[in-house]
């Protein structure tokens, strides 16, 4: 084909458009365009314009999508409107990359809030590794793929959700407290598209299956689950299974004087092959961070606030992250404090360093006072308080930026995935969209 | 809900739904229906991209994707019947290409749907989980085509038999072949496993087990393992030429199982051409080619390895043990360096040098070696051969070479002390009698002691070397400082350190005055050189150079041992001696006259002396005159004594008491050493250390570490436990 035969012209809706084979290239084989130019489909009239019966508007829309791999809608061109039309083409994973940019937490900008209909007081919210998120309130779980359009929602029939995570962007992970009585609770697979139960994980312990509460739960790389458990008979610890079978393959029993089944937070730490356990306050008296290594079935670092002087009770650990580039745990209390534990010395050395950035907030704290909770993401590091989110970065953790937005009361939990920052607000039902902007033109 | 009264009348909500027209989900699947038609007849030309996207677009948006995923399966399982059943039809040859040629054409059909349902492959396949368009298009030919039951025997039988005609030498279309595979392959790894991997293995290893059983029969080894190559090369081919390359490993290990693993035994042991004929005959071509291929199967090179070891033993043992073999001591090292040499050659060039292989040989030798109690003398007088007169006119990198193939075989010796023993002795009967060829050679082997052994070991024989050294400056200024002795007989002294040489008794003997005079001013030369030393003289290790005129007149130079000196210097004085006489005159011991006597009188061209009567052996009452008829065509005549180069019984029993008797004090000190440390330990681990302390030099004997331990519990370096007789304590 020589250069003059690489010119197209189109008719769409009524409106003709010029362009070449090499810019509908770009819209790949897997698209309408690849398949209209494949050779089985020889195009046998080039001398006539190809007619395409959609929408013109956005046709210009996706063109220039091609042409430039920007995105731009014009006003007048609804988002529902135009994604169906690069439904249509095959184009809609061309929208999303071009949506918005890769994460950077110093260059976010609030895309949107998304107001539900439930009255705030939620459990938690995920962000889905395609740009998509699920907030869970009480026994309901609300599903947004990344156009932030709600899918049917997971109900639980009057279960409470404890946690919640994405094992790919067709499917979440629950974690539901067991109902006395009843059975049930434990963990589930459902579809993030219609909202159906998939399969159910089952805990068993002596070869036999018993029920049980999860609680926090934790992915691994190499396809394992961990939650925290609680069975009926004081099997109190951590499980494992396996995200493709879907059975039990491990689980890490809770030995005295230690919590485990009551864990507010698991990480899983794929350097150092461990998973990060954290009972905070005020789930419990005290505060039990430990490390567990599943090969060998060991506590291979453990740390706790009990006998500290209880004096101090300002600095009380209120979320905990692991941050395995400098060997150490970051804590936070709930005035936002700072602190590192290290992780190279068994026990931490006991005390936990406290940053002296404290801000003195006791008088000024709002009515409803959420815990701070704590993000790393790329070596950013993200704590949420009240209603603002600080953002960390460089080796001493210096605060570069602060999200912060005016309705919808105090942070209850954000999560950052899909270059997409959500925070959900505990006052109204309302979660916030942060995203990096494309970059810029030159 | 509580509110359950309250709700008399209901307002139904006003819903206007949009209905489509009914026939519209059949009208455009019509149309969809028959562009897979004409699809599938390859005539779609006419066909419009735009307006079957379109249409199969609308019919999921409008919530009939059911109804068009259920449509495309129908439709195509439908074409793909019928065209199972052209295939069918097709004969003989062109069965394969007429389904490949289908294959083709349904996967382009099969792309060209796809292309048309892609909007309902990601959207109503994506939420639904339902197979996708292309794996369900493939899934449907493996369905109706590969399974159909009139193709899926014929099929395979058809590739098999290719196979078969391949292996007995036709030639076959591997293209077509290929792309029969590639078919099954892109079926999924189970279907090509299934329906053509698992049977395509069975069918060869029946194959192979017929063939191997015919050549097998037929063959000698050689052949049968170049054939067995040679099938395997062609395998490893086959599956480059049209296999999946996960199937070279699983062929490759059928052919090794089949034709070598099954009959790895009888190769090996085939009667005329196995193994240990290959290995007397060097076939080097052959045995390389055993290793490799028995290299493949499991236990493959230990058999061929137990084979040969068994072979080298039985060997070696019939080799050290012939009493024929054990007349001439150098023949026997030198054959046992054959062998070495034999076997090096073969292991390097044939078994790759494996590391196993040379352990093999090197325990195999060392077994045998030993066997024979007598070779470290031997090895010592092949070493006594070679430095006398055996490297005369080679070249300095050759005696090198030769030593250390002497030292291999030095290594192998379980019994280092005793060789050290006779190496000494030779030693010293080569420095004394000048014999040594090269000083340079004699060096380098004691370095090369010195660092097998260590220090210790070698010790001695340097103190040798010094004393000759020492000896040559003791006589220059001996006669530098007597200028008057040049004239008259000439006496050399070697003085040789006690200790550093093999003791011998010192024998007392009459020297002539002549001799004894220089003797006299040599000890008091010497000993007023060297205080607080003692002099005694080796009369039975010392030769003369005498001059001699016989009855006629003719003159002969004679070299002759000291004793012998000391008989013919009797002559001077008178015409006719009897053996009282001499021996009363020289107080030569008994069995050495014997000797010597007979030396001088009984050996056809050398008997200066006549004996009377005449007979083989000396006697008693036996009398003698010089021989003046004594001829001989040199000046110089050279009397030997008559001396066993090997050892004689008695003398091999002394030797080996005097090697026992070293050996004492030295597992003494080993046991020292050890308890030293150990302060205590029992039995069975002295025993243990000890001997693995001494096995560089000798295998102690385990009796005798028990016995040497008594002795030191004796003397109070040790004790044993009061309540554990089995432990020893040591003293301090």
């Amino acid at each position: 084909m020589g250069l003059s035969n690489d010119r197209i012209r189109f008719n769409v809706g009524g409106k003709i458009f010029e362009t070449t084979a090499t810019t509908l290239a770009n819209a790949g084989r897997d698209s309408f365009f690849g398949a209209l130019f494949d050779e089985n489909w020889n195009l046998s009239q080039p001398e006539d314009d190809l007619f395409i019966d959609r929408n013109p508007d956005c046709f210009a829309v996706l063109l220039d999508l091609l042409r430039t791999g920007d995105l731009n809608i014009p006003a007048n061109i609804p988002d529902r409107l135009l994604h169906k039309e690069a439904m249509f083409y095959g184009l809609i994973n061309h929208i999303r990359t071009a949506k918005w940019g890769s994460f950077d937490g110093n260059r976010l900008h609030l895309s949107r809030s998304v107001t539900g209909i439930a009255p705030g007081d939620g459990t938690a919210i995920r962000a889905g590794p395609d740009g998509g998120c699920c907030v869970a309130h009480g026994s309901v779980v609300h599903v947004f793929d990344w156009m932030l359009e709600e899918h049917p929602t997971i109900n639980l029939d009057y279960q409470r959700v404890n946690d919640v995570g994405w094992i790919d962007s067709g499917n979440i992970v629950l974690s539901a407290c067991e109902r006395l009585g009843r059975g049930g609770g434990g963990m589930g697979l459902f579809s993030s598209s219609s909202g159906e139960l998939r399969y159910k994980f089952q805990v068993s312990h002596d070869n036999q299956i018993k029920s049980y509460s999860a609680g926090a739960l934790s992915f691994s790389p190499d396809s394992k689950i961990f939650t925290s458990c609680k069975g009926r008979s004081n099997e109190y610890g951590i499980g494992v299974w396996d995200q493709i079978t879907g059975k039990q393959i491990d689980f890490f029993y809770e030995s005295p004087g230690w919590s485990l089944g009551d864990a507010d937070k698991l990480q899983w730490l794929n350097g150092k092959n461990c998973l990060l356990v954290a009972t905070l306050f005020p789930r419990k008296d005290n505060c039990y961070i430990s490390l567990l290594d599943f090969r060998d079935k060991n506590m291979v670092w453990s740390w706790s606030d009990i006998g500290s002087p209880a004096t101090v009770d300002e600095k009380r650990v209120r979320d905990a992250i692991a941050m395995e580039e400098s060997n150490s745990i970051c804590v936070v209390n709930e005035f936002e404090d700072l602190g590192f534990i290290d992780l190279r010395m068994y026990g931490g050395g006991s005390s936990v360093r406290w940053s002296s950035r404290s801000r003195l907030m006791k008088s000024k704290m709002p009515d409803e006072p959420c815990y701070p909770k704590l993000a790393l993401h790329e070596g950013q590091l993200f704590s949420s308080m009240n209603d603002s989110i600080s953002v960390f970065c460089g080796s001493d953790w210096v605060l570069t930026s602060r999200l912060k937005r005016s309705y919808g009361g105090s942070i209850c939990d954000f999560s950052i995935g899909g270059d997409r920052l959500f925070a959900l607000h505990s006052e109204e039902n309302v979660f916030d969209v942060w995203e990096t902007l494309p970059p810029p033109i030159i | 809900m509580s509110n359950q009264k309250k709700r008399n009348f209901q307002i139904e909500a006003f819903k206007h739904r949009v209905v489509v027209d009914p026939k519209y989900a059949d009208k455009t699947w019509q149309i969809l229906e028959r562009a897979i038609h004409q699809i599938y007849n390859q005539d779609a030309s006419g066909l419009s991209f735009e307006e079957l996207y379109r249409n199969a677009y609308n019919m999921v948006l409008h919530k009939f994707g059911e109804k068009l995923y259920n449509g495309f399966i129908t439709t195509m399982t439908a074409h793909l019947k019928e065209k199972s059943k052209l295939i069918e039809a097709a004969q003989g040859g062109s069965f394969l290409e007429e389904l490949n040629k289908k294959w083709n054409e349904h996967n382009k059909a099969l792309e060209m749907i796809r292309d048309i349902l892609m909007y309902m492959d990601r959207t109503y396949i994506e939420s639904t989980k339902k197979t996708h368009v292309h794996p369900m298009g493939l899934n449907l030919w493996r369905d109706n085509v590969v399974h159909f039951t009139k193709i899926h025997t014929r099929l395979l039988n058809t590739l098999l038999d290719l196979v078969q005609r391949e292996r007995t030498g036709e030639v076959i279309d591997r293209g077509l072949m290929r792309n029969v595979i590639k078919m099954f392959m892109n079926l999924g790894e189970s279907v090509y496993q299934e329906d053509f991997e698992k049977p395509f293995l069975d069918a060869s290893s029946e194959f192979y087990k017929v063939e191997s059983q015919e050549f097998i029969e037929s063959c000698d080894c050689g052949d049968y393992l170049k054939k067995a190559e040679k099938r395997l090369t062609e395998e490893i081919d086959r599956v480059g030429h049209y296999l999946d390359a996960k199937s070279e490993e699983k062929i490759t290990s059928v052919v090794e199982k089949e034709m070598i693993a099954n009959h790895m035994q009888r190769l090996v042991h085939m009667e005329n051409s196995g193994l240990v004929n290959m290995l007397l005959n060097d076939k080097y071509e052959d045995l390389g080619r055993m290793y490799n291929l028995f290299r493949r199967v499991t236990n493959g090179l230990v058999t061929v390895r137990d084979v040969m070891t068994l072979h080298l033993r039985e060997m070696g043992k019939q080799l050290v043990t012939d009493p024929e073999r054990s007349k001439d001591p150098v023949e026997f090292v030198q054959r046992l360096l054959d062998e070495r040499d034999k076997y090096d050659k073969i292991i390097s060039t044939a078994f790759g040098n494996d590391k196993t292989f040379q352990n093999a040989l090197n325990s195999s030798f060392e077994f045998f070696i030993n066997l024979n109690a007598r070779s470290p003398e031997f090895i010592s007088l092949f070493v006594d051969d070679k430095l006398r007169k055996g490297l005369k006119g080679i070249a300095d990198v050759d005696v090198e070479i030769i030593l250390d193939k002497v030292m291999m075989l030095f290594r192998y010796l379980q019994e280092k002390d005793v060789f050290e023993k006779y190496y000494k002795q030779h030693l010293a009967k080569r420095l004394l009698s000048g014999k040594t060829v090269s000083d340079e050679a004699e060096r380098s082997l004691i370095v090369k002691l010195k660092t097998e052994c260590g220090y210790q070991f070698t010790s001695k024989l340097e103190g040798m070397f010094t004393d000759m050294k020492t000896s040559e400056d003791t006589m220059r200024g001996f006669y530098g400082s007597h200028p008057e002795l040049s004239e008259g007989p000439t006496l050399i002294v070697q003085v040789l350190t006690t200790g550093s040489w093999p003791t011998q008794p010192a024998v007392p003997c009459n020297l002539p005055a002549e001799v004894s005079v220089l003797c006299e001013k040599f000890r008091s030369y010497y000993l007023g050189t060297h205080t607080g030393r003692r002099l005694s003289w080796q009369t039975n290790m010392g030769t003369a150079d005498i001059k001699a005129m016989f009855g006629k007149g003719q003159k002969h130079e004679l070299n002759v041992s000291t004793f012998q000196m000391c008989v013919l210097m009797l002559f001077n004085n008178s015409d006719r001696l009897s053996y009282k006489e001499i021996e009363q005159a020289t107080e030569i011991p008994a069995s050495d006259l014997k000797r010597c006597l007979q030396s001088l009188a009984c050996v056809k061209g050398k008997n200066v002396l006549k004996k009377e009567p005449i007979s083989k052996e000396i006697g008693e009452e036996d009398s003698f005159v010089v021989n003046d008829k004594f001829a001989s065509k040199f000046y110089k005549v050279k009397i030997g004594t008559v001396v066993a180069q090997k050892e004689t019984e008695p003398e091999k029993q002394e030797t080996r008491q005097r090697v026992e008797e070293d050996r004492k004090p030295q597992i003494e000190a080993a046991i020292v050493r050890i308890m030293k440390s150990r302060k205590i330990l029992d039995h069975n681990n002295i025993i243990a250390e000890v001997t693995k302390q001494l096995q560089p030099r000798f295998l102690a004997n385990p009796t005798e570490i028990k016995k040497r331990i008594e002795s030191l519990i004796e003397r109070d370096f040790l004790e044993r436990d009061n309540t554990d007789r089995k432990l020893y304590r040591y003293l301090a």
